[in-house]
C-alpha cells in the first residue's frame, strides 16, 4: 500500500494541470508518438515534454522508444485506481495516520517530556 | 462527478500520549518527516497553530522543483486536543480555489497509555460538486472519467 500511494498522490498532481489532462484524453483513444502529442498545444517541445514526464513519473502513462520514435500509451490501471476521489482520500489519509503512529512510536519514543 | 459521500474518518491507537503525537504533528521537523510518504520531500513553509493561521506544504520528487501539496487555514487550535483547518482558505481567512476543498478535524485523545487519534475530513457536497463542474471547473477531469468508463466498458 505504501508503494502505490507516492503514485497516487503524483497522479492527482499531474491530473491538475489542464494541458496534461488533454494528453490524457487524447491517449485514450489511442497510442502516439510524442510529435503527435504536441502539435495542438501552443508550447515548445522541451516544455512539453516535462509535461510528459510528470505524467510518466506518476505513473498514468507509459513510454517506450521504437527507433528515433518514442511512443506514449495511457496506463489504464492507475487511472482506475484514481478514478474513486473518495477511495482515494480515504487510502491517502490512512497512509498518513500510519505514517504519523509509526513516526511517533519508532522516532519520538522516550521525547514525552520536550524536546 | 457528483459523490454519493463526501466525508470520510480515519481513527487508530498511537502508543504514544497525545502530547507527544501532537508535536509530530504541531513541529515543522517532525510533520515533514511524515507528511507525504518518502521518497517524495516535504518542505514545511506554514504550520501557523492559531485560528486564521496558515498551514503550507510542498512536495518535491526526484530532487525537481518544489510543487504545491497543500494550503490551508488553521480554523480551530486546542494544543494536544485538537485542530480544524480548511484548504478553502488561506492564511489570514483569504478564501482561495483549492484543486480539492476539504475541511480536516483531527483529534488527540488519550486513551490508556496512547493516544485515539482521530481524522475526520469533509469534502464538498454533491451538490457543490456539481455546480463546480457547470463551472466549467472539473471539466476535463470529468472528461477523463468518462471515457475511462467507456474505455474500461470496451475491454470487457
Amino acid at each position: 500500500m505504501e508503494t502505490c500511494l507516492p503514485s497516487l498522490d503524483a497522479a492527482f498532481h499531474a491530473l491538475a494541470d489542464p494541458t496534461r489532462r488533454a494528453v490524457i484524453n487524447r491517449l485514450m483513444t489511442s497510442p502516439a508518438p510524442v510529435k503527435e502529442l504536441a502539435e495542438p498545444f501552443r508550447m515548445g517541445l522541451p516544455a512539453f515534454l516535462k509535461h510528459l514526464r510528470v505524467l510518466e513519473d506518476s505513473g498514468l502513462i507509459a513510454t517506450e522508444k521504437t527507433g528515433r520514435i518514442r511512443t506514449c500509451r495511457v496506463r489504464i490501471e492507475r487511472l482506475t485506481e484514481a478514478r474513486s476521489w473518495l477511495s482515494e482520500q480515504h487510502a491517502l489519509w490512512q497512509a498518513r495516520t500510519d505514517r504519523l503512529a509509526d513516526y511517533v512510536e519508532t522516532r519520538m519514543s522516550g521525547d514525552e517530556n520536550g524536546g | 462527478m457528483a459523490a454519493e459521500s463526501s466525508e470520510l474518518t480515519i481513527s487508530r491507537i498511537i502508543n504514544a500520549p497525545p502530547a507527544t503525537v501532537w508535536k509530530a504533528w504541531s513541529r515543522p521537523e517532525h510533520l515533514a518527516k511524515w507528511w507525504i510518504p518518502a521518497p517524495v520531500e516535504c518542505k514545511v513553509i506554514k504550520l501557523d497553530l492559531r485560528p486564521g493561521g496558515g498551514f503550507e506544504t510542498l512536495m518535491r520528487e526526484g530532487g525537481g522543483e518544489f510543487q504545491p501539496h497543500v494550503e490551508a487555514c488553521f480554523l480551530d487550535v486546542v494544543p494536544e486536543r485538537r485542530m480544524v483547518w480548511t484548504t478553502t482558505l488561506a492564511e489570514g481567512w483569504q478564501p482561495i480555489e483549492p484543486w480539492m476543498a476539504l475541511t480536516a478535524i483531527i483529534t488527540f485523545e488519550a486513551e490508556g497509555q496512547g493516544t485515539r487519534y482521530a481524522a475526520r475530513v469533509l469534502h464538498k457536497t454533491p451538490a457543490d460538486s456539481r455546480k463546480h463542474e457547470e463551472l466549467g471547473f472539473h471539466e476535463g477531469w470529468g472528461t477523463v472519467i468518462d471515457q475511462l468508463a467507456a474505455h474500461v466498458q470496451r475491454l470487457k
